[in-house]
């Protein structure tokens, strides 16, 4: 005797996704900082910001906002990231 | 009927039922109670009672553009212990926390660690023989206990909502096992929740919504209406203060006892929430009472005012609840209106 069950979880196609290689450098790139909503997070990316143009040579920053903390950003800060070498999304609290 | 080949879902052959329950254990496949194994038969008979073929898509989680396929509903139903007739309500259910409004990957991933409060309205209710009245919030009907529990596999296992994982509460509340209850249609002279929130009269539907853990309060020493209310409206203000200003849906759960004495003052449940509305505002000076003084002088200062609820609409009031003892609950929202109470029809 045995029993046959079926697996509860998610098992549909994932999109295939891979990771980005790595930027050699900074310098001369577009980075985008990406402020969630949360609490002194503007601290935080202020920092960066002056740290990434001062320190690491990066020419151009945009910076983005999402509504709320709990909601995904719009999709044209989305679309507004894709066009970016590299996103910095901050946490605060 | 369905036939077993159209399902998709990966086969474990193993010996007994219980063997099903440790490899589901092991695989942290469940909420840490015994699970009902998920056979081809029973699951098959899940997907018959709501006519979907197993790969028709109930709704999509937004953010990671998550199907959620009725054949994992039904697999998750059945481990849940969920009889065919509740699938329905389950459907209902996760087709309403898909809206938009409910922002499910926010709710479900937050810190704040919220559970779905459910409410059953309508004929569907007394056909399952869902529990409305004695320990309503608590354990008393299978239908309650595993409608809302195969929310919760559900979002364990399709939605990878994994404690420490994508699930990030910092504490959670016990409403996180499972939170679904029937309102008390019969003995209830209100309009039912569902037929207020737009399901037309003789359907059922159901109402989800994120919430923290409810607060009981009492008030057996008045048969003042106002003073009822104001009890309530008082829970609600100490919430504010202590966990979060936001406005957004509260629901307010009243039994018997004290239903009895709104109804015999002549007060609806718009009445209610048109009183809970004024009285549930508190000033931002209050919060230098419970310890938050830090935050009592900031933004538009001490008077500054904030609303428990936007509109009088924005409280659920449900009758619900054994028929002695003053009590009743307040639900509190998991964050304002950062996800919308939604209804749907069953």
């Amino acid at each position: 005797m045995s029993i046959r069950v079926l697996d509860p979880t998610f098992e549909e196609a994932r999109t295939e996704q891979s990771v980005v290689t790595g930027l050699k450098s900074l310098v001369d790139c577009t980075v985008g900082l990406l402020d969630n909503s949360k609490i002194k997070v503007k601290d935080i990316l202020d920092t960066v910001e002056t740290l990434l143009r001062t320190q690491h040579g990066v020419k151009h920053i945009v910076r983005l906002k999402k509504s709320d903390a709990s909601r995904p950003a719009a999709p044209e800060v989305v679309a507004a990231m894709a066009g970016c070498d590299a996103v910095i999304s901050a946490v605060g609290d | 009927m369905i036939h077993a080949d159209t399902l998709q879902a990966k086969r474990h052959d193993l010996a007994d039922a219980l063997d099903v329950n440790e490899l589901y254990q092991q695989k942290g496949w469940t909420d840490g109670l015994p699970i009902v194994p998920p056979t081809e038969e029973r699951v098959l008979e899940c997907l018959a009672a709501v006519n979907l073929a197993s790969g028709e898509v109930i709704g999509v989680e937004a953010v990671r553009q998550r199907p959620i396929t009725a054949e994992k509903v039904a697999i998750n139903a059945v481990m849940a212990g969920c009889l065919p007739t509740y699938m329905p309500v389950v459907v209902a259910v996760l087709r309403a926390m898909c809206d938009e409004d409910f922002n499910l990957h926010g709710s479900t991933a937050s810190t704040g660690g919220s559970a779905q409060f459910i409410v059953v309205n309508g004929p569907i209710r007394t056909a399952l023989g869902m529990n409305a009245t004695h320990n309503a919030l608590g354990n008393a009907s299978r239908a309650n206990a595993t409608i809302g529990r195969a929310i919760r596999l559900l979002l364990i296992n399709v939605l990878e909502c994994i404690p420490g994982q994508l699930d990030r509460s910092t504490l959670g509340h016990p409403g996180k096992f499972t939170f679904c209850i029937a309102e008390d249609e019969e003995d209830s002279a209100w309009l039912p929740l569902a037929r207020e929130r737009g399901v037309a009269a003789g359907q059922s539907g159901v109402t989800v919504m994120a919430c923290e853990s409810p607060h009981q309060i009492m008030n057996e020493w008045t048969k003042d209406p106002e003073e009822l209310a104001e009890t309530f409206a008082a829970e609600i203000r100490h919430n504010m203060l202590t966990y979060s200003i936001w406005a957004g849906n509260y629901a307010i759960v009243i039994p018997k006892q004290l239903r009895e004495l709104f109804i015999a003052a002549g007060w609806q449940k718009h009445d209610i929430r048109e009183y809970i509305f004024r009285a549930a505002r508190v000033v931002r000076r209050d919060w230098a009472t419970v310890g938050k003084n830090n935050i009592a002088e900031r933004g538009k200062g001490p008077d500054q005012e904030f609303l428990a609820l936007r509109s009088p609409d924005d409280l659920l009031v449900v009758a619900a609840g054994g028929p002695a003892g003053g009590f009743g609950a307040v639900i509190p929202p998991w964050l304002g209106t950062w996800s919308h109470a939604v209804t749907r029809p069953v």
